[in-house]
């Protein structure tokens, strides 16, 4: 079966989800997931990084030797993270300061390095870009889920520049869900949340088949 | 065959008791420390005790029913984790907080991870320590001073660990007080009295094993006798350290928990020491004044660990006759 | 003091795992099991302990003085990775039992953002060779105590009835905000006496 474009794109949002199907790329989703803004620039430079990585790497695949493969993967993602990293810290310095050790740890994210080798490596360079920004997005989309709701709980408001919302929080905003305890918890019961309600879906799905 | 040396976790007992008899009488021997809070902060103790109790038994009710297990609400458990969490917060707390603190404990730390037995760390604790990181200054200052059948007070005032600290002014309770339960402090933790009753009556039923609470109180007494003063040695107030605070409650109530403390009496030893070293490491130079309950939760952590170290020298021991060899 | 702060810091009060959210994929993937999780945590300390000696000499000697400190991110990285080959030809001969339980990870080890992670930290706080390599020696040691105590909690999950459906990273993820919530015990651990 020829793999369309447009799946490898809408795929990285519902089934190969990032943080909620593959599991991969915890640490930034927690670390940087205590307001809505930092999970979005944060997600903007995976999306970035994932899609240069992508494409770079699938360009090259008809010419890198499996033996160096990795080194040349990783030497692949580190330019984009650099990129990143200079355009970050001249132009949302303060992001930059906020997300911290974060961005060059894009790096490592295992994300980026599990789609070059599971993905990119294999595919025609249209396809992987496609991947890129799906699951790029996907994560995105999981990072302002995340930290909406920690934020929200955590501080009694979700606040992106001057607009906040609620006005005021009515309740008393629980701190906990700004620390890393909190967020723990708070993907855990996420994560846990899901998996019921997919186990409730696939056992349907049988059902039916039967 | 690794699997015989695996010891099965706890709650196993030797005794025919059942699980709700047993829970009954830790219920039973809460009941000085619960009288004595309501005698000491009024109504608004028994507010908290009975928010708390509640939200805790519909929480696990709630769940059960959700995901289809067995009801197990009349084994008592669940009612302990209530009081206790209630008995671990400051008097003048709003009512929500108590709710809210008993739902995470039943839910997130014991209901999760499949009910009572499989939690890894007491519930009521981890309710406790979530409220202290959700709402840090309900937790730290709501405090009342004490006064006879709601004759409350609603100044805020110190406790006596504060004081310790040199954290805020005051004098320090007399000693009478401080064993009565006449002073500041959460709603279960003033009266040493009366959870000594308790404690008593717990080790006289041999629910609990008097190694942990010895243990704990033991090491505290040494260390703060020997640190408790800044810059000079043997000096330290050791009697008002172990009075003060969560201690008594902590030792006897929270530490022995038969899930979440070792099997094995040796262990149940480390257990106590461990609890009572950390205590005084973070009372002394913490960033809490008072150290009890993370202190239990860090031990509880370490348990399984432990049980693994502590219980394969005990395999294939005959009884007394090696360590007769060893002397 | 400050060599005290350090230790402290990195195993109890900035504890990797728990406070910090760096090296989470392996500390949730290898924690299985005590021995595999003794066996990766040996890995990690000789990793970052060296990982950190050996970059803290790269900034200093030759990124530093020439400015390159944009290229700090590919350097590192390339260092780090090159580590985790010599740790994994030298397992393989050395323990090949432990070689194969670990499986996946070792090779993985490059990707623990809690490698990278501290030497970046090491940076940030312009620490000198020594304080970096014992920075990165207690970050190494805090992540392993943690996978050692979570190692020992899951083995006793075998035993119990723990739901199917939240098995593994939905629980794995409570249980380690759990044991962060007891972690926080240690804020502001001798604050007055290092200040």
């Amino acid at each position: 079966m020829r793999r369309s474009v447009f799946y490898d794109f809408i795929k990285g949002f519902i089934e190969e989800n990032p943080t909620f199907r593959l599991v991969i790329g915890m640490c930034p989703t927690l670390a940087v997931t205590t307001s809505v803004v930092n999970g979005f620039w944060m997600g903007v430079s995976v999306i970035f990084v994932l899609v240069f990585a992508n494409v770079f790497v699938s360009l090259l695949r008809k010419v890198t030797p499996d033996e160096i493969r990795l080194p040349v993967f990783v030497i692949l993602i580190a330019t984009p993270v650099v990129i990143v990293e200079l355009v970050m810290r001249a132009y949302l310095p303060a992001m930059y300061e906020i997300l911290g050790i974060f961005v060059p740890l894009i790096v490592v994210n295992c994300i980026i390095i599990a789609r070059a080798e599971a993905f990119a490596f294999k595919q025609p360079v249209l396809n992987s870009f496609a991947d890129g920004l799906g699951i790029g997005a996907g994560y995105t989309l999981n990072l302002i889920l995340i930290s909406g709701i920690r934020e929200f709980l955590g501080t009694g408001q979700i606040t992106v520049g001057s607009f906040r919302f609620p006005a005021a929080p009515f309740f008393e905003p629980a701190a906990v869900m700004l620390t890393p305890p909190g967020g723990f918890i708070c993907l855990g019961l996420l994560m846990a949340v899901l998996n019921v309600l997919l186990a409730r879906r696939e056992r349907k799905a049988k059902a039916q088949a039967v | 065959m690794t699997e015989r040396l695996v010891v099965s976790p706890s709650p196993h007992w030797k005794t025919g008791k059942t699980v709700p008899a047993l829970m009954l009488d830790v219920v039973m021997a809460l009941m000085p420390a619960v009288v004595a809070s309501v005698v000491f902060f009024g109504w608004k103790a028994l507010a908290i005790i009975l928010t708390s109790v509640s939200s805790a038994v519909i929480s696990e009710a709630v769940y059960e029913k959700a995901v289809k297990r067995e009801v197990t609400i009349k084994d008592y458990s669940a009612v302990i984790t209530g009081i206790l969490l209630a008995m671990n917060m400051p008097p003048g707390v709003p009512l929500w907080m108590p709710a809210i603190g008993s739902a995470f404990a039943i839910v997130i730390a014991k209901q999760l991870f499949g009910g009572l037995g499989c939690n890894f760390v007491n519930p009521a604790l981890a309710g406790r320590a979530f409220l202290m990181a959700a709402w840090p200054l309900h937790m730290t200052r709501d405090w009342l001073a004490p006064g006879f059948f709601g004759g409350v007070d609603a100044a805020a005032s110190a406790t006596p660990l504060a004081v310790l600290k040199g954290a805020s002014g005051g004098a320090l309770p007399g000693i009478w007080d401080m064993l009565l339960g006449n002073r500041a402090g959460c709603l279960g933790e003033t009266s040493i009295i009366a959870i000594l009753i308790g404690g008593i009556y717990l080790i006289w039923k041999e629910v609990i094993d008097p190694r942990i609470p010895l243990g704990f109180i033991g090491t505290v007494f040494v260390l703060t006798w020997v640190f408790g003063k800044p810059g000079a040695f043997f000096q330290g107030n050791a009697v008002y350290h172990i009075l003060s605070g969560g201690l008594f409650l902590g030792a006897f109530f929270m530490a022995t928990d038969y899930v979440t403390s070792p099997v094995t009496a040796k262990g149940r030893l480390l257990m106590g020491i461990g609890c009572g070293a950390i205590t005084v490491l973070i009372r002394l130079w913490g960033g809490y004044p008072e150290g009890v309950s993370y202190s239990i939760l860090l031990m509880n952590l370490v348990t399984p660990l432990i049980d693994r170290v502590v219980v394969p020298r005990y395999y294939g021991w005959k009884g007394e006759a090696r360590k007769e060899k060893a002397l | 003091m400050e060599i005290i702060a350090i230790i402290l810091g990195g195993v109890l009060i900035n504890n990797f795992v728990f406070m910090q959210y760096l090296g989470l994929c392996p500390f949730v993937g290898v924690s299985r099991q005590l021995e595999t999780a003794l066996g990766m945590s040996g890995a990690v300390i000789f990793v970052m302990t060296m990982a950190s000696a050996v970059t803290s000499v790269l900034e200093i000697y030759v990124l530093a003085p020439l400015g390159l400190g944009y290229l700090r991110t590919i350097a590192y990285i390339l260092v780090i990775a090159s580590f985790v080959q010599l740790v994994e030809i030298f397992m393989k001969k050395a323990a090949p039992g432990l070689y194969k339980a670990l499986g996946i990870y070792l090779p993985l080890i490059t990707t623990n953002c809690a490698v990278l992670g501290v030497t970046m930290l090491n940076v940030r706080h312009s620490y000198g060779i020594f304080l970096s390599t014992l920075n990165g020696l207690a970050g190494a040691l805090g992540w392993s105590l943690a996978i050692i105590i979570f190692a020992g909690i899951r083995e006793r999950w075998r035993l119990m009835d723990i739901p199917k459906t939240l098995e593994g990273f939905p629980l794995a993820l409570v249980s380690t905000g759990l044991m962060s919530l007891a972690f926080l015990g240690f804020q502001n651990l001798f604050k007055a006496v290092f200040r």
